[in-house]
């Protein structure tokens, strides 16, 4: 790879995704042994920058830098809500004096990171900006869906929910017609928006949805913190239209269609308790793929310093 | 440049590890490890002149590219292909084999990777060639054929399954 | 004084540049005519190639002067000004304290009346700009303002625009409105559209420009005041001050800003915050429909919004850093660079809109380059280069998208009454 920073899937091309994505493989197969670790980044420093918090990520990515012997350390910032005045310059300097290697960040700013990746030498991963982007997110759900359907070309996966305000929807969707794979949207009107990219279709009722014939459908959290202002009813009507039911699981189900979520999971709001048990349910496969993404990641990018 | 070892001469050595490893093992079983890359296909070239004797032969690759010690020097990191040992190593007598042995910092490497998949009850180590210049106290038990270099030479293996031929080239460094 | 501008274009509001020597003598334009002799004892400068025009004039510029003196003050302001080739500007009342008052109208005139140019204010419609309660009119109009605004916001309460209105169009003040419906405005980050969708960050609506200016022309129409429409930025926004303004008649105008002609929302790239202001970049149909509208006679000034930041604000988050980018010394080369060296537009539509109507509108006496007029000319040299370094440039912020850049055409001489302002 020989990047220095993952900021985004917009930027990679398919060979390099499908590079990382294969990478994942023999991290994946660590997990098996007795002793999961390797010494690959022995001595280096991660660094862990959350200013929003999420304790699945951080550890995600924790246990990612640890397997490979690196030292982790999750920086202490505030977790209100950023005052302004406090420059992204100022958290630069303390960092450069401190000589991490990379730098692991998560800010509700969309742009943040890139703004970090131009000032330090080191390595910066995204693990979310705002609204923007969530490039390991992306790659473990493509390591995920690759898992089940080998070859991707052609197959159709059908992102539900908010996408108006996620990063999620914005990565997947981009590393998933990178390689190949069908995306359309569906949500309620107010959070799919009409000027997301034009080759993707866009549904505001299941039952269209459903004709399209998604072999998987990825459902997206309704990110109320992201929200200034309710954009649909309440949590009852969103289940009915937009969620997935006890009916309509029994129907994916006889279609043999994969559920990925990438949590947590509003029970009773973008699905029914079932959904976790049905067998094609890929939730936990992603969550521990996950980690090989990570590590896949950490391992594939290269920090300028000096 | 020149050809030190031609495909006839590559065979003689093939058969000379195998023929060591053989009357070493008597009759227990032999579990060989090759390093990826052209470890590998050393061992699963001798690994079938050694079930054509008629020994009991396990297989397995080891991938150290992530046990290495130069990764800063490196502008990326080398591309992973993954390890494949499915027989266990605990309480195993390992062969190590590898193509070249030089500086010895592969083995060492490999022995780390080793030792993280298991605890065996012990750990020989089978080479093609030998071509000195050691920087660790690591020596191998089997050699094929030893081979006078000067430290800056390059030697390049090129083997039948990953390079298409079977040669070694010697190029000297003035 | 006595100068003599040889072998040079004179340009003008309503006709295409003519060959013409300049002769300049104590602050007064002596003669303008072809292969005039040259005048005993007048130093002759060679302006052959070059444009005379006369100065430009820059109706909405915010100096920061009280309150933020840091980014800019009223003399770096109205230094700025001259190396852009501008000989008088009209400040915007945003200032900390808001020119809310007499008072503070007069304090800030005291420091203008310091600078070589004519620097005027103009005043807050509400106390503060907090939308409340209206502001000291009469006060500020015995200290000298004219033009009454809240610029950097919409005044949200329709009833008391009205009521300003219905006042203070009584005394031959006009309005002018910054429009921007606050409930759409969101985080007043970026426009609405593809490029908010792929950088994850809230847009702002054309619609919100459009509700906002619907509600105030209008307003303008049913009170019979007499408003002008700041910096607009959308195509049914310029359509609406048309309507008004030709099919209902009303007393409306509008200003277009240099940068909503040159640049679209796709230019701010990867979160690039010198494409980052109030109102926001918009898409290249807008720019040709702004475009198109500036030539057709929709738009009655161009202005630049001259909005100096520090490094370090805009060096901040996309959405923290604040919204705006300077102006005043990019303008003239950047839309002759842009527009008038492709063919877009000449001279005669650059000194109408940049230099005589805004006069007009702030009842001044036009600048002419013509026989008894007084001294208020520059010259422009379509040939020469300008690069926007920090050293060029005498704003104290250098937050422009033009930062370090070359463009075509240069300011070399900027005179106004006796002085001899600028000479490169």
């Amino acid at each position: 790879m020989a990047r220095k920073d993952l900021l985004d899937i917009v930027s990679l091309d398919r060979g390099e995704i499908v590079d990382l994505l294969d990478q994942a493989i023999p991290f994946k197969d660590l997990f098996t042994r007795s002793v999961k670790k390797v010494p690959a980044l022995k001595g280096k420093t991660v660094l862990m920058l959350f200013y929003e918090p999420s304790t699945r990520t951080l550890s995600s990515f924790e246990v990612a830098a640890k397997r490979l012997s690196a030292d982790v350390t999750v920086f202490d910032v505030p977790r209100s809500s950023v005052t302004k005045g406090e420059s992204v310059r100022d958290t630069i300097d303390t960092l450069q004096a401190m000589r991490a290697d990379y730098i692991v960040v998560r800010h509700r700013l969309s742009g943040q990171p890139a703004a970090i990746a131009r000032q330090t030498g080191a390595s910066v991963i995204n693990a979310g900006d705002g609204a923007h982007a969530h490039p390991t997110q992306a790659l473990l759900d493509a390591f995920t869906l690759r898992e089940v359907y080998p070859e991707l070309e052609r197959k159709r996966v059908l992102i539900m929910g908010d996408i108006l305000h996620s990063r999620v929807a914005r990565s997947t969707s981009t590393i998933f017609k990178k390689l190949g794979v069908e995306v359309a949207f569906l949500g309620p009107g107010s959070l799919v928006p009409k000027q997301g990219p034009q080759d993707i279709p866009r549904f505001t009722n299941y039952e269209e949805a459903m004709k399209w014939k998604p072999d998987a459908v990825y459902l997206l959290r309704v990110q109320k913190e992201r929200m200034s202002a309710p954009f649909f009813p309440s949590d009852r009507e969103y289940h009915n239209l937009y969620g997935i039911t006890d009916e309509r699981l029994r129907q994916l189900a006889g279609e043999g269609t994969y559920i990925m979520h990438p949590g947590p999971i509003n029970r009773g709001v973008e699905l029914c308790d079932a959904v976790l048990d049905y067998e094609r349910c890929l939730i936990s496969q992603q969550v521990e793929n996950g980690i090989a993404a990570r590590m896949a990641v950490l391992y594939g990018l290269k920090p300028q310093t000096p | 440049m020149s050809i030190a070892l031609d495909p006839s001469a590559i065979s003689t050595a093939l058969g000379r590890l195998a023929d060591q490893l053989f009357d070493a093992a008597g009759n227990a079983p032999i579990d060989l490890v090759g390093i990826r890359s052209r470890g590998d296909e050393v061992a699963e070239r001798v690994a079938l002149l050694l079930r054509e004797k008629g020994a009991q032969v396990r297989l397995g690759v080891l991938d150290i590219s992530l046990y290495r010690d130069d990764f800063e020097h490196l502008r990326e990191n080398p591309k992973l292909q993954g390890s494949e040992i499915d027989f266990p190593i605990d309480d195993s007598h390992v062969i190590l084999v590898d193509d070249v042995i030089f500086t010895g910092r592969t083995i060492r490497a490999a022995l780390d990777a080793l030792f993280d998949y298991g605890r065996p009850s012990s750990i020989a180590l089978a080479v093609l060639i030998d071509r000195g210049h050691r920087e660790l106290p690591i020596e191998p038990r089997y050699v094929g054929v030893k081979m006078e270099t000067e430290r800056l030479d390059h030697v390049i293996v090129r083997l039948a399954k990953t390079d298409g031929e079977d040669s070694v080239e010697l190029t000297r460094k003035s | 004084m006595n100068l003599f501008l040889k072998g040079g274009e004179v340009a003008s509001e309503n006709a295409a540049p003519v060959r013409a020597d300049v002769w300049l003598e104590n602050g007064v334009i002596k003669s303008v005519g072809a292969d005039l002799p040259e005048p005993e004892g007048a130093r002759v400068i060679d302006v052959s190639g070059k444009v005379v025009m006369p100065g430009m004039f820059d109706a909405h510029v915010h100096f920061r002067d009280p309150g933020q003196e840091h980014k800019e003050d009223i003399l770096t302001g109205s230094e700025a000004a001259i190396n852009g080739g501008i000989t008088g500007v009209v400040m915007m009342p945003n200032t900390s304290p808001a020119i809310d008052s007499a008072t503070v109208v007069r304090r800030v005139l005291d420091t203008a009346s310091k600078c070589r140019i004519p620097v005027l204010t103009s005043g807050c419609i509400t106390v503060g700009r907090a939308g409340h309660e209206m502001a000291g009119i009469d006060g500020m109009r015995k200290a000298g303002v004219l033009m009454l605004t809240d610029d950097g916001d919409a005044v949200p309460d329709a009833a008391l625009l009205k009521r300003a209105m219905e006042y203070g169009s009584e005394m031959n003040m006009f309005f002018a409105s910054h429009c921007e419906e606050p409930q759409l405005a969101g985080p007043r980050a970026l426009n609405e559209g593809a490029v908010s969708y792929r950088l994850g960050v809230q847009g702002t609506p054309a619609l919100a420009e459009e509700i906002s200016m619907s509600r105030d022309l209008a307003l303008a129409h049913a009170t019979g005041a007499e408003l002008h429409i700041q910096h607009v930025s959308t195509e049914i926004g310029m359509e609406q001050i048309k309507w008004w303004r030709d099919e209902r008649g009303a007393k409306v105008s509008g200003e277009v800003s240099p940068h909503h002609l040159m640049f679209t929302d796709e230019d701010i790239g990867d979160y690039d915050t010198h494409y980052k202001m109030n109102p926001p970049l918009r898409t290249a149909a807008d720019n040709a429909a702004l475009l198109q509208g500036l030539k057709d006679g929709h738009f009655r000034i161009i202005a630049t919004d001259h909005a100096p930041h520090t490094e370090f604000e805009k060096s901040q988050a996309f959405v923290d850093a604040p919204n705006g980018i300077t102006g005043l010394e990019t303008a003239l080369v950047s839309l002759f660079d842009r527009f008038v060296d492709k063919g877009e537009f000449g001279w005669d539509l650059l000194v109408k809109r940049y230099s005589a109507e805004p006069r007009r509108m702030m009842r001044l006496e036009v600048a002419e380059v013509a026989e008894g007029k007084g001294v208020d000319l520059i010259v422009f040299d379509p040939k020469g280069e300008t690069t926007f370094t920090k050293e060029f440039m005498k704003s104290k912020s250098s937050n422009t998208p033009f930062y370090n850049q070359t463009l075509k055409g240069s300011i070399d001489f900027v005179a106004l009454g006796e002085e001899v302002l600028l000479e490169r």
